[in-house]
């Protein structure tokens, strides 16, 4: 497989079950090209069309899967590349916990309950820490982008995304329908995991 | 060279304990909230703030001025002043808290650092004045973690070492600017607080929401006690109410001789405040009497944070508190009964989702008497009952034919959203509160259990089982759910009294005295059964009376039909939406006292909204 054609269905991958457009946002490509990759996919039977949202069918991930080591070699022998991931990593340890906290409250008998937002002190703390490790993280994720530069798009996303909660758009930090910033902070972690063949560990 | 060639301005303001409450804009909120519990009779560490007088200074000369830090260590010498310490010396040394304090809270401003002023010998006098040489050396490794983090803006997972001054060697190697020494500590953050008000994120803020550059934030600079000094030392925290169940008993923990640390560290088992009663009969009555002033002052149940050092109480904190949903509905009434909270405020503290949560659906306590099949990590409470699938996709079919069914993996990835969508509950064998299932859960309001064991579900794969998201447990078949109704609370019905005669919508629970042409339910109508679309969908429909059904009862529906004109909401439960309505009307005289009283109502968390 060809990599241009390997990155469309990498990008497919990633969001599972998705438009093209969505597929050629993810990796900063052409539509028109990525609608192109993936009809000829469905051809061929490792992809579906459903109703205009395509979905990796099984022979197609397997495939997909299998042909990572090869078009992310160089990748997976960066030392920089590596170094980065791992503290991406650690990093991911701490926006979990935030995102935790954004969802969740702590009662005093230990129990815990659902963020009910009403507390806008709390919740701008929140945003507030999750803004700080965003700044933190983003030289990281420069030095990853020198070596794949498409990850570029995941800064951007971030910060729009933080943008937006910052302004009061709480639903921008968490929202599962949204490209909110831990729907993409999400998707830049399978991404990397899917480039460096890890395994998810929670 | 004459001083009085140049009238020398104040850059800083002593927090006394007069009851003239400073200018907000000048000492920011933080120091504002000070002042006022000072201005209540109650007793704060001493602190002194370099007011935005003192930033616009700082920016003019684009350093801190030698008129600036003498007036800095003017403040600072009152400090050592009135708590007899000193500075960087032992052998009681003076440490300090540096907060930023803008009138208006923003993002991307520097957050606190704690225990300023340490080096290793205010360290060794630390040990020695405490008899606790691990916590000095604990305080020592904080305080340059959060120094590091919050003014060098360095990673501390980067500068991680033994010994504080191998610490300090690393970060020099990437910073050689740096001084350590403690007056190089105040002014190193004073300046960094300074220039986080230029930081990306609070320029975008200000620009987005209008706020004016020139503005500035204040620096609070606070002397750190200690409650861990002796036997009469101690740290705690108390409820001015039951934080569970609201009732009118105070309700707090305490640790002799430790520090806030120990708490968050479980270092120590906090003991019930009745040991501070044992300590000091006098402490613990002067306490509760603190309590009872705030929540007055506030008229919101306190959390309050305090620590004792050497026999004299000092109030950390106090913020609304955090109250379980059965907790505020309590309290709440209580407030309105008690004379200190009006109707109309009573209803508008509640929100929809405390009221809906209160009448959630649960497991019959008489149900839980099997043992359960598997269990883990409560993620998201809520109770999901259907049969047991490990494929996503499968879950996806059989839930299109009408299946209920409850999705268990290993460990869930974005790949498994559609599957989750398609659950009535998500069980993983791996990963606590922090992990993806739990997260998406949540976001969904999707009953989860984290954590239960490798191939905990599989021996139950195709077989019904019961989650109950709020313990964590999973057990087999189908137990009896009780859905709790708001007639069989005596509080709901008071609550539902005093929203009906607020709200500006008739809402029921039955269609009763409606005519059926005259109410157009939601479940029929494209859009009406999704709370993100119910909205437009009812701002489309053409005059009508009434609406039942889909989404009616959710916020997003009740505000759009006030504004469309409709007369009644039909919905069960009814508070959630009557809350809903209230909320969506201009607010009335937020409390029950006299309105022209000195503190102001408007503000109940000592932060501007």
């Amino acid at each position: 497989m060809r990599a241009d054609e390997h990155l469309v269905l990498h990008g497919l991958a990633v969001k599972r079950h998705a438009t093209a457009e969505e597929v050629a946002d993810a990796i900063g490509d052409d539509p028109t090209r990525v609608e192109e990759v993936l009809a000829a996919n469905v051809t061929t039977g490792r992809v579906a069309d459903l109703n205009g949202k395509y979905t990796l069918l099984p022979g197609g991930r397997m495939i997909v899967k299998g042909e990572y080591s090869r078009h992310y070699a160089d990748v997976r022998s960066s030392e920089p590349f590596l170094a980065a991931y791992e503290r991406f990593e650690r990093v991911n340890e701490e926006v979990k916990a935030l995102i935790t906290s954004w969802q969740v409250r702590e009662l005093p008998s230990g129990e815990a309950v659902t963020n009910d937002h009403s507390d806008a002190d709390y919740d701008e703390k929140v945003i507030d820490r999750l803004g700080a490790l965003h700044e933190r993280f983003e030289p990281t994720l420069q030095e990853m982008c020198t070596v794949v530069p498409r990850l570029q798009r995941y800064a951007g996303k971030l910060d729009a995304a933080l943008d937006k909660a910052e302004q009061g758009d709480r639903q921008w930090v968490s929202d599962v329908n949204l490209p909110s910033f831990h729907t993409v902070w999400f998707e830049m972690h399978e991404d990397l995991l899917c480039m460096l063949g890890k395994v998810r560990v929670e | 060279m004459s001083s009085a060639a140049v009238p020398t301005r104040a850059y800083t303001h002593r927090l006394s304990g007069s009851t003239d409450l400073p200018d907000r804009n000048l000492v920011g909120g933080k120091a504002w909230s000070l002042a006022r519990m000072t201005s209540l009779g109650l007793r704060v560490p001493p602190a002194f703030v370099v007011t935005t007088e003192g930033f616009r200074h700082f920016h003019e000369a684009g350093e801190l001025t030698e008129r600036l830090r003498a007036q800095v260590l003017d403040g600072l010498a009152d400090l050592e002043r009135s708590t007899g310490r000193q500075f960087g010396v032992g052998p009681a040394p003076l440490l300090l808290s540096v907060r930023s304090g803008a009138a208006i809270s923003m993002p991307g401003m520097m957050d606190t650092v704690l225990n300023l002023g340490m080096t290793d010998e205010v360290e060794a006098a630390l040990a020695n004045e405490s008899g606790d040489a691990a916590f000095a050396h604990d305080t020592h490794h904080r305080f340059l973690e959060l120094f590091n983090d919050v003014v060098l803006g360095l990673d501390p997972h980067d500068h991680r070492a033994d010994s504080p001054a191998a610490v300090r060697a690393s970060v020099s190697t990437a910073r050689p600017d740096v001084a350590w020494d403690p007056l190089g500590q105040l002014m190193a953050s004073i300046e960094a607080v300074f220039k986080s008000w230029n930081s990306r994120r609070a320029r975008r803020y200000r620009a987005h929401q209008g706020i004016s550059d020139d503005l500035g934030t204040a620096v609070t600079v606070q002397a750190m006690v200690f409650g861990n000094l002796g036997e009469d030392s101690g740290t705690g925290v108390l409820f001015s109410r039951n934080p569970l169940d609201g009732s009118k008993q105070v309700y707090g923990e305490y640790l002799r001789r430790a520090q806030g640390e120990d708490v968050v560290s479980g270092r120590v088992t906090p003991q019930p405040l009745s040991e501070l009663a044992d300590q000091s009969p006098t402490l613990h009555s002067e306490l509760l009497a603190a309590a009872q002033t705030l929540e007055q002052a506030n008229r919101e149940v306190q959390d309050v944070e305090f620590t004792v050092q050497s026999g004299q109480l000092y109030l950390l904190q106090s913020r609304t508190a955090k109250l379980a949903p059965e907790a505020a509905l309590r309290s709440t009434i209580d407030l309105v009964e008690e004379g200190v909270l009006s109707v109309d405020a009573a209803v508008r503290r509640l929100t929809p989702s405390q009221a809906r949560s209160l009448v959630a659906p649960r497991l019959a306590t008489t149900s839980q008497s099997n043992p359960p099949v598997a269990s883990g990590e409560s993620a998201c409470a809520g109770v999901g009952i259907g049969r047991v699938v490990d494929d996503p996709d499968q879950a996806i079919s059989l839930a299109a034919e009408g299946i209920a069914v409850i999705l268990a993996r290993p460990t869930t990835s974005p790949e498994d959203l559609g599957g989750m969508l398609a659950a009535r509950a998500v069980v993983t064998d791996e990963g606590g509160s922090t992990s993806h299932a739990a997260v998406v859960s949540r976001a969904l309001g999707l009953p989860c259990v984290v954590g239960c064991g490798a191939g905990s579900l599989n021996p139950h794969v195709g077989s019904i089982v019961t989650v109950d998201g709020a313990t964590g447990t999973v057990y087999a078949g189908e137990l009896p759910v009780l859905v709790p109704r708001e007639d069989d609370s005596d509080d709901l019905r008071t609550v539902i009294a005093w929203a009906r005669t607020l709200s500006p919508i008739s809402i029921t629970a039955t269609a009763e005295g409606l005519d059926a042409d005259d109410v157009v339910d939601l479940t029929d109508i494209p859009g009406g059964i999704d709370p993100e679309q119910v909205a437009a969908t009812i701002a489309g429909l053409p005059p009508t009376q009434a609406i039942s059904g889909g989404a009616a009862g959710s916020p997003e529906a009740v505000t759009a039909a006030i504004d469309a004109g409709v007369s009644r909401i039909v919905t069960d439960p009814v508070l959630p939406a009557l809350l809903a309505a209230v909320h969506h009307t201009a607010p009335g005289q937020p409390d029950a006292t006299a309105p022209t009283s000195a503190d102001s109502p408007t503000d109940t968390k000592g932060q501007p909204r």
